[in-house]
C-alpha cells in the first residue's frame, strides 16, 4: 500500500525542522517504523539520559494513535517494565489533528511531570509517592546506567 | 447576530446550545437555526488576519507611490437602490492590490464594486506591475499555509466547518466520525451524522481555494479520486453471514477458502473493511438487486483484530462501520463483490423537525400504544428503552447474560446507537431486527425497539397469567405456546433460542475450542 501523503510530509518536516531534544528516523525498509531519541529534561532526574524508543504508525493513522514504547530501561511511574508508556493522548484522548512531534513532546513532558497518581508501574509508582527522594535517586541512578553510553 | 429564543419539543441531540435557536437573518435563507451551529469560522478569521499582516507590510515597502482608485459600481449587484448611491474615488498609496485593500478595509468600496486605477506618475507603471505580481505569489503562498487540512495535511478538498468553526476536507471529517464524535482540532462534540454527507460546504473557503490555487486543487481532486477507487465505496467484497451494526462488535470465524481470500485481501489494500449482508431465507426481491440470494441492506465492518490459526482458517473481530445497500452485485474469484450505497440518517435540522412535529399536541388519552410512543421525546423513547433494560435485569432476563454485556457492553446513552445495542443482544426474529438497516432517522429507530418491547411485555403477561391459571393444577407450561396467546398484533416474533445456553450448545464448532480466551462471548461468534 501506497504510503499516505500525510505520513510522508510529517517525515519531511521532522529531517527539516527537527524538534530539540528529540529525534525520529524512519527505517528505509519501512517508513512507517521509526527509531526514536528523546533527551530527559533539563532539572528532571532524567536529565543528561538519552532515550531510545521505537514508533510505528498503524495503518488507519492518523485515525488512531502511533504506538510508542522505550526501549532504554527507564524508572518511571507511567512507564513500565516493557517500556510501555501510560499517556491520555496516546489512548483516549488521541485526535487525528495530533502528531508525531506533538506525541514526542508530550512523552518529554511526562519525563519531566511524573503522574503517580495514574500509574502503569505500581511499584514504582508506590515507591514515588511513598518516598519521593529515594525514587527519584532510583531514577537518577538508571538514567546513568541505561542512558548515558 | 439576531436575539435567540428557545427552541422547544428538541432534546435529540442533547448537545449544549442546541434547545436555543434563532431565524435566519440572510434574506436567502430564513429557516430556523440552532445557536450551536454558529460559532466564529477560525480557518477563515485566521486566513484574513495573515493577509492583513502581508498587506502592512507591503503598504510600507510601497508607500511613495501615490494610486488613483475610481469606484465603477455594479448597479445589478446594489441590493438597496433608493440610497443614491455615488462612486467613490480616492488617492492611496501602495500598488493595485495593496491600495484596493486600503480602501475596502477603510469600508470605502462596494463588495460588488470594480475599481479603476491611475497611477499619478505614469513613469511608476512599471514598478507598481512587478510589485502586485510579487506580492500575489505571496498572498498565494500564505494563503495555501492556511488551506491545510490538519487531518490528511493536504490541500483541503470541500472545505467542511464544524459546528466549533474548525475546517477540515469533507472526507477526513467523515473518517474521523467513523472513530470519534469529537473535533480533531479543539475535542468538542460534533454534532453531526456519520458520513459528513449533509452538511453544507465552506463557501469561502472552497472560492479562495478554487481561485487561487486552481491548479493544486485539481491535481489533489485526481489523487483523491484515484485513492478512492483503490480502497472501498463504490465496490465491496460482501460475506453472507449474519445480521451486524455500526458501532457493534461482531465475530467471525472465517474457513472457505473464498473467503480467506477475500478477507486477505481486504488486509493487504490496507482498507480492512468489507460488507457484512444476511441471506435472503425467504427469497423477497431486493430493490434493484432483484430476488438475489441476500438481503440488499448491510453493514461495512472494520477488521479490529484477526487471528490465523497455523490451518489457515482465521478468527477476526470486527466493529461495524456504516450501513449500505447494495445497488448491484457480482462475483470475484468466488465471493460476492457489491457497489454499495452508504446509508446516514436525515440531516439533524430534520430529525430535530420531525421530534418538534410529533410531540407538539396534547398527550394522547386512551391505551393506544403506538400514539403514545410517537408523541414521547426522543429522550423519553430512550428513556422507555433504557428503563426496559434495567427492569429486565433486575429479573436476570437470559438474553442479558453477563457475557453478551462483557461483548457488547453497558447500552449506550447515545440515542442513535442504542437500537443497534439492543438489537445485537434481543432474542427476537432477525427479520425483525433486520429493519433496523435501512433506517435513516434516530427517532424511528428508537420508536421501533420500543414497539419490539410492547410485544415482548405484553407475551410476558400472558405467559404470568397462564402461570398463575396452572400453578394450582401443577401443569408445565411450554413458554412458546404461552406467548402465542397474545399473537393479536404481535409483529415480533419472540424466543428464538439464542440465549447464551441455547446458542453455546448449537455451535460446538472447533473455533470457540481453538481459542475461547480470545473473546469475551462464545455467543456471540458467528459461524460462516
Amino acid at each position: 500500500m501506497a504510503l499516505p501523503k500525510r505520513i510522508i510530509k510529517e517525515t519531511e518536516r521532522l529531517m527539516s525542522e527537527p524538534v530539540p531534544g528529540i529525534s525520529a528516523v524512519p527505517h528505509e525498509d519501512n517508513l512507517r517504523y521509526f527509531d526514536v531519541t528523546i533527551d530527559g529534561p533539563a532539572s528532571s532526574p532524567y536529565e543528561g539520559g538519552k532515550f531510545r524508543a521505537e514508533l510505528f504508525l498503524p495503518d488507519d493513522y492518523p485515525m488512531t494513535p502511533p504506538k510508542i514504547r522505550f526501549l532504554t530501561k527507564i524508572y518511571h511511574p507511567n512507564i513500565d517494565k516493557l517500556g510501555r508508556i501510560c499517556l491520555d493522548v496516546l489512548k483516549s484522548n488521541w485526535s487525528p489533528a495530533l502528531q508525531i512531534r506533538t506525541i514526542l513532546l508530550s512523552i518529554q513532558a511526562l519525563l519531566g511531570a511524573p503522574n503517580p497518581d495514574d500509574p502503569l508501574a505500581n511499584d514504582v509508582a508506590q515507591r514515588w509517592k511513598e518516598n519521593e527522594p529515594a525514587a527519584i535517586q532510583t531514577a537518577r541512578e538508571w538514567t546513568k546506567t541505561h542512558a548515558m553510553a | 447576530m439576531p436575539l435567540p429564543h428557545h427552541r422547544a419539543n428538541i432534546t435529540y441531540p442533547q448537545n449544549a446550545g442546541r434547545a436555543q435557536g434563532f431565524e435566519c437573518p440572510f434574506k436567502d435563507c430564513g429557516m430556523e437555526h440552532s445557536t450551536a451551529d454558529c460559532s466564529i469560522d477560525v480557518t477563515l478569521n485566521k486566513m484574513v488576519e495573515v493577509v492583513k499582516v502581508q498587506m502592512a507590510h507591503s503598504a510600507s515597502n510601497s508607500a511613495n507611490i501615490p494610486l488613483r482608485l475610481d469606484e465603477r459600481l455594479n448597479m445589478r449587484n446594489l441590493i438597496d437602490t433608493s440610497i443614491d448611491v455615488m462612486p467613490r474615488s480616492r488617492v492611496l498609496h501602495g500598488s493595485r492590490i495593496v491600495s484596493a485593500f486600503t480602501m475596502a478595509d477603510m469600508g470605502e468600496l462596494d463588495y460588488s464594486s470594480e475599481l479603476s486605477f491611475t497611477p499619478l506618475d505614469p513613469d511608476l507603471e512599471e514598478t507598481i506591475k512587478s510589485l502586485d505580481v510579487a506580492l500575489a505569489g505571496d498572498l498565494r503562498e500564505i494563503i495555501r499555509g492556511e488551506c491545510e487540512c490538519q487531518v490528511c495535511y493536504g490541500l483541503m478538498v470541500d472545505p467542511l466547518t464544524t459546528a466549533c468553526g474548525h475546517t477540515f476536507c469533507r472526507k477526513c471529517v467523515a473518517r474521523v466520525l467513523d472513530h470519534s464524535t469529537l473535533c480533531p482540532a479543539c475535542r468538542r462534540p460534533l454534532p453531526m451524522r456519520p458520513g459528513a454527507t449533509t452538511e453544507p460546504s465552506n463557501k469561502r473557503m472552497s472560492h479562495a481555494i478554487e481561485g487561487l490555487l486552481t491548479d493544486e486543487l485539481a491535481a489533489r481532486i485526481v489523487a483523491v479520486e484515484q485513492e478512492e477507487t483503490l480502497h472501498e465505496d463504490g465496490w465491496m467484497p460482501l460475506f453472507p453471514c449474519t445480521l451486524a451494526y455500526p458501532a457493534m462488535p461482531t465475530f467471525l470465524h472465517i474457513f472457505e477458502p473464498r473467503y480467506r481470500l477475500m478477507i486477505r485481501r481486504v488486509l493487504e489494500s490496507g482498507s480492512r473493511k468489507f460488507g457484512i449482508i444476511m441471506y435472503n431465507a425467504r427469497g423477497v426481491p431486493q430493490g434493484s438487486l432483484g430476488r438475489s440470494v441476500f438481503m440488499q441492506y448491510g453493514t461495512v465492518l472494520h477488521i479490529s483484530r484477526i487471528e490465523v490459526l497455523p490451518d489457515g482458517r482465521s478468527i477476526l473481530e470486527t466493529h461495524g462501520l456504516y450501513r449500505f445497500r447494495a445497488l448491484e452485485s457480482s462475483m470475484l474469484d468466488g465471493y460476492i463483490i457489491g457497489r454499495i450505497q452508504r446509508i446516514d440518517d436525515m440531516p439533524l435540522a430534520e430529525e430535530e423537525a420531525a421530534e418538534a412535529l410529533e410531540t407538539r399536541g396534547p398527550v394522547p388519552v386512551g391505551d393506544n400504544h403506538e400514539a403514545r410512543i410517537s408523541h414521547m421525546s426522543t429522550q423519553a423513547l430512550l428513556q422507555y428503552n433504557l428503563d426496559f433494560v434495567a427492569r429486565a435485569r433486575t429479573r436476570s432476563e437470559r438474553w442479558l447474560h453477563d457475557s453478551m454485556l462483557t461483548a457488547y457492553g453497558q447500552p449506550p446513552t447515545d440515542p442513535a446507537i442504542f437500537p443497534y445495542w439492543f438489537a445485537s443482544i434481543l432474542p427476537i426474529a432477525e427479520d425483525e431486527k433486520y429493519l433496523l438497516l435501512p433506517t435513516t432517522s434516530v427517532r424511528e429507530r428508537l420508536k421501533m425497539t420500543a414497539r419490539w418491547i410492547r410485544v415482548l411485555e405484553e407475551a410476558r403477561c400472558a405467559r404470568i397469567r397462564v402461570m398463575r391459571l396452572a400453578r394450582p393444577l401443577e401443569l408445565e407450561v411450554d413458554e412458546d405456546e404461552a406467548s402465542q396467546q397474545d399473537d393479536d398484533d404481535s409483529t415480533v416474533s419472540t424466543a428464538e433460542p439464542e440465549t447464551p445456553e441455547a446458542a453455546e450448545t448449537a455451535d460446538a464448532q472447533p473455533a470457540t475450542a481453538n481459542s475461547p480466551q480470545a473473546f469475551p462471548s462464545d455467543q456471540s461468534q458467528q459461524q460462516q
